[in-house]
């Protein structure tokens, strides 16, 4: 199985990044019967939360083994304490108390993820970069897609998740705030791509691919500026050799919808929780974009 | 639970049934059980279902019609034009759903579900399709990233080459919102404000803000 693992980054926050994640990682497994993996980096735990009942989760992750967490922890204390197939949750709990999605696989995370910046600098740059896909790389083969949800910084655990994707999405808010940390976050990546370079031979070079904005308003016209103000940054980013020419800003803008919102607290993806929804809609055809653009159909 | 926990249960019942069957008896355990035993036939045919259409891309093609991307784009037209390319057969049904129910039947009845899945997806795709605006649009954004580096005066003698078709474009184009009671002068202002914005947002300005 040729798997594509993604690293949805923005050292932003509250970009939409964990809704992205989870809502394409669903509609992938729903309506495009592929195998997913979504991978939680964020100690706030927020796609673990979505998906899981706040019970099961701190039961599952409790002390944070079977969580993300033991594999930074286990790089630093050199043990090799977690088990993937542990880890793993598989499908999502429904209102019957039975799984759905069974093709959607989740590997939690744990808050005990704060703690591990502290340490990581006690080892080795090329070991940081290297956690991540020494400890699931092999596992990411059985698997269509690999969504990484990174913390909204660059720090070690968004840097490992970097160099074990194949390239990167970012979640985007039309905003100058999000604008201006998206043009950082395009030099930060060339930097990054340099710094890996030696330690990825024969392997594609980290890259943003795509591009998602959501939390869209069609009132005036605030928004269909701010998305002009990124399409011509994207172009600059592009002449300055930042940005890859196959960079896609993809349609549809997820508009603001309280459906999505309200899907969290019920713990169930907007595509199970309310398919009729706005948002499941934008999704939808979001997802149908997203597939059309890493399979290279059009 | 999740249904490996039911299978597990199910296990150890079946166990501990085989170890005790010659010990059982009563009305009530007889009346359990034979409840119990309605249920499960129940619970096999369903799980014979799902498997069986989950096996034939039934169950996918069931999805893709209820799915979101079906509420937005599926059409009656849309289904004629699936069963008429699928399986050369006319749809009868005049609402929606009753048009889905007959689609899924005859295609499930000419064992086409992997094309009748292909056909939606792909349909999907297309209606879902947003023209990117191509060539035109690049065109028309660097040019106006380049109005809004302009000095004043540069800006007034380039502005006023263009006719008033051409600077709706370019607005369009850029976001820029406008009536079409909005006259020339007023659009020139409104380029000439978020052409500026644009060019130091996106920070190739090359005159000091005013702001």
């Amino acid at each position: 199985m040729s798997s594509k693992v993604l690293a949805f980054i923005n050292f932003k926050g509250g970009v939409g990044k964990t809704a992205t994640v989870v809502n394409i990682g669903a509609t992938l497994a729903k309506l495009h019967d592929k195998k997913v993996l979504i991978v939680d980096l964020d100690p706030q735990s927020n796609s673990s939360l979505w998906l899981m009942r706040p019970d099961r989760w701190h039961e599952h992750v409790a002390k944070g083994r079977r969580s993300t967490f033991q594999i930074f922890d286990d790089a630093l204390q050199g043990k090799a304490r977690f088990i993937f197939e542990e880890a793993l949750v598989k499908g999502v709990v429904t209102w019957t108390g039975f799984t759905d999605l069974a093709k959607l696989h989740l590997l939690p995370a744990a808050v005990e993820l704060l703690r591990v910046e502290d340490r990581i600098h006690e080892l080795r740059p090329a070991v940081i970069y290297q956690i991540l896909d020494s400890a699931l790389g092999m596992h990411f083969k059985q698997y269509d897609y690999v969504l990484l949800d990174c913390p909204p910084n660059l720090y070690s655990t968004t840097k490992s998740a970097i160099f074990s994707a194949d390239s990167c999405v970012v979640p985007y808010v039309p905003d100058y705030l999000s604008l201006s940390g998206f043009q950082v976050l395009a030099e930060q990546i060339a930097e990054m791509r340099e710094k890996f370079a030696p330690h990825l031979p024969g392997r594609r070079k980290p890259n943003i691919s795509a591009l998602i904005v959501s939390h869209y308003r069609q009132t005036g016209n605030v928004f269909r500026l701010a998305v002009n103000e990124l399409e011509l940054s994207m172009a600059v980013l592009r002449e300055k050799g930042l940005l890859s020419d196959q960079a896609a800003l993809l349609q549809p803008y997820i508009r603001h919808c309280v459906r999505v919102s309200e899907s969290t607290s019920e713990h169930l993806p907007v595509i199970l929780y309310a398919p009729g929804s706005i948002g499941a809609q934008d999704f939808a055809d979001l997802t149908q974009h997203f597939v059309d653009l890493f399979e290279r159909k059009k | 639970m999740n249904y490996l926990d039911l299978a597990n249960r199910l296990s150890q019942l079946g166990e501990r049934l085989t170890k005790t069957s010659d010990k059982l008896e009563g009305e009530d355990l007889g009346r359990s059980a034979a409840k119990l035993t309605t249920q499960l036939t129940r619970f096999e045919e369903q799980l014979e279902n799902h498997l069986a259409s989950r096996k034939s891309g039934e169950l996918l093609l069931e999805s893709l019609l209820r799915s979101p991307a079906s509420k937005k784009h599926l059409t009656i037209a849309l289904l004629k034009l699936g069963l008429r390319e699928i399986c050369a057969k006319r749809l009868k049904s005049d609402d929606l759903p009753g048009a889905k129910r007959e689609f899924i039947e005859l295609i499930h009845g000419s064992g086409k579900q992997d094309q009748g899945v292909r056909f939606l997806k792909e349909a999907f795709a297309k209606a879902a399709h947003v023209e990117s605006g191509g060539k035109d649009k690049a065109l028309l954004q660097r040019e106006f990233i380049h109005l809004g580096q302009l000095l004043e005066e540069e800006f007034t003698i380039e502005i006023g080459s263009r006719t008033l078709t051409e600077l709706r474009r370019l607005a369009t184009m850029n976001g820029v919102r406008f009536s079409d009671k909005t006259d020339r002068q007023r659009l020139v202002v409104l380029i000439r404000r978020y052409a500026q914005r644009a060019a130091f947002n996106v920070g190739t300005a090359r005159v000091p803000s005013r702001n």
